[in-house]
């Protein structure tokens, strides 16, 4: 995705994304992450008490599925979703028992 | 100009930060006591201060006076040591090793098992790992940060000690000796330096001798 900047008004990688966008491509960030939280769709009841903790919006509802659904790519790992989850249907497990959501950053951050 | 190797330390920021400093600083001061010329600092381009974010520590080892001074960063390094082995899913840590180089991480997972999150691995002369969350058995020792950060838990304990240890056996660069005089948990440096498993690849030119 390419944004047209008139050539005066030219500024530093990062300084403009695009706007509204539901979630920003550009700042992947789930590389911060060393457990994954597993859902067990059989427990859930879907009342939403992840979706409401989560600091970074990572859980949703996916009405045509009916059961939630989790985004792998701003997740940071914090648990919170974990501990609050009422009916224990979330587990941690390891980040490195997965071979699937690497990203490979050149830079840190 | 004598040969310098670079040693880069990925590390998460405040939670490991600590240990990730003492591995890059205690090598450097234990290769100082030998007669070596060293450098060692803190990352200077990533965002430390946040819980998890990845971030580096260097450290530079030389024969002779190091002219390197205005660069903060290893471009090329030739050692890379990862304290937290989810790194590898997220970052391209061999990025500009020269052939032959070494990698040490911190895991209880089989070695061939950590070279498929490792998409560059041809370049590497050996890959070492050590259980070091095992060993020592705690993983944060303080949160005290980097800038500022008052350090009352000593320099080398918790994961970084069994870490010391291991680089001290594949490098070869310090003897045990030395880094005990620095490290406060030597019975963890020890139980690293012999628990180090190291697996070599077969190279046709390197400049590089790992393992003892």
């Amino acid at each position: 995705m390419s944004i047209k900047v008139p050539k005066d008004r030219e500024v530093p990688f990062g300084a403009i994304t695009p706007a509204p966008v539901k979630q920003q491509d550009l700042f992947i960030t789930s590389n911060w992450r060393i457990v994954r939280p597993v859902i067990d769709h059989e427990k859930c009841t879907r009342c939403l008490t992840c979706y409401a903790s989560c600091p970074d919006s990572c859980w949703s509802f996916n009405p045509k599925e009916e059961q939630m659904e989790w985004n792998w790519k701003f997740c940071k790992g914090c648990q919170i979703c974990i501990h609050e989850c009422p009916a224990d249907a979330l587990s941690p497990v390891p980040e490195l028992d997965f071979e699937d959501g690497v990203v490979r950053l050149e830079k840190p951050f | 100009m004598a040969k310098v190797t670079e040693i880069t330390v990925w590390t998460r920021g405040v939670v490991m930060d600590k240990e990730a400093r003492d591995v890059a600083n205690a090598f450097a001061q234990a290769a100082k006591a030998q007669g070596k010329f060293i450098q060692a600092f803190d990352n200077y381009e990533d965002l430390p201060d946040r819980v998890l974010v990845t971030t580096r520590k260097y450290a530079r080892i030389s024969d002779e006076e190091i002219a390197m001074k205005y660069e903060y960063a290893n471009h090329h390094p030739d050692v890379v040591v990862i304290v937290e082995p989810t790194i590898v899913k997220g970052i391209n840590v061999l990025k500009g090793m020269p052939e032959g180089g070494l990698l040490i991480i911190n895991t209880n997972r089989p070695i061939d098992y950590m070279l498929k999150f490792i998409p560059n691995a041809d370049v590497l002369g050996a890959i070492a790992t050590v259980d070091a969350d095992g060993i020592s058995g705690v993983r944060t020792v303080d949160f005290s940060g980097s800038e500022g950060g008052v350090d009352a838990a000593g320099v080398g304990t918790g994961i970084s000690a069994p870490i010391l240890g291991a680089m001290a056996r594949v490098t070869g660069m310090v003897k045990k000796e030395s880094l005990a005089k620095i490290v406060k948990d030597v019975a963890s440096l020890e139980k690293g330096y012999n628990e180090v498993k190291l697996q070599k690849f077969r190279k046709g030119r390197s400049e590089y001798f790992w393992g003892s």
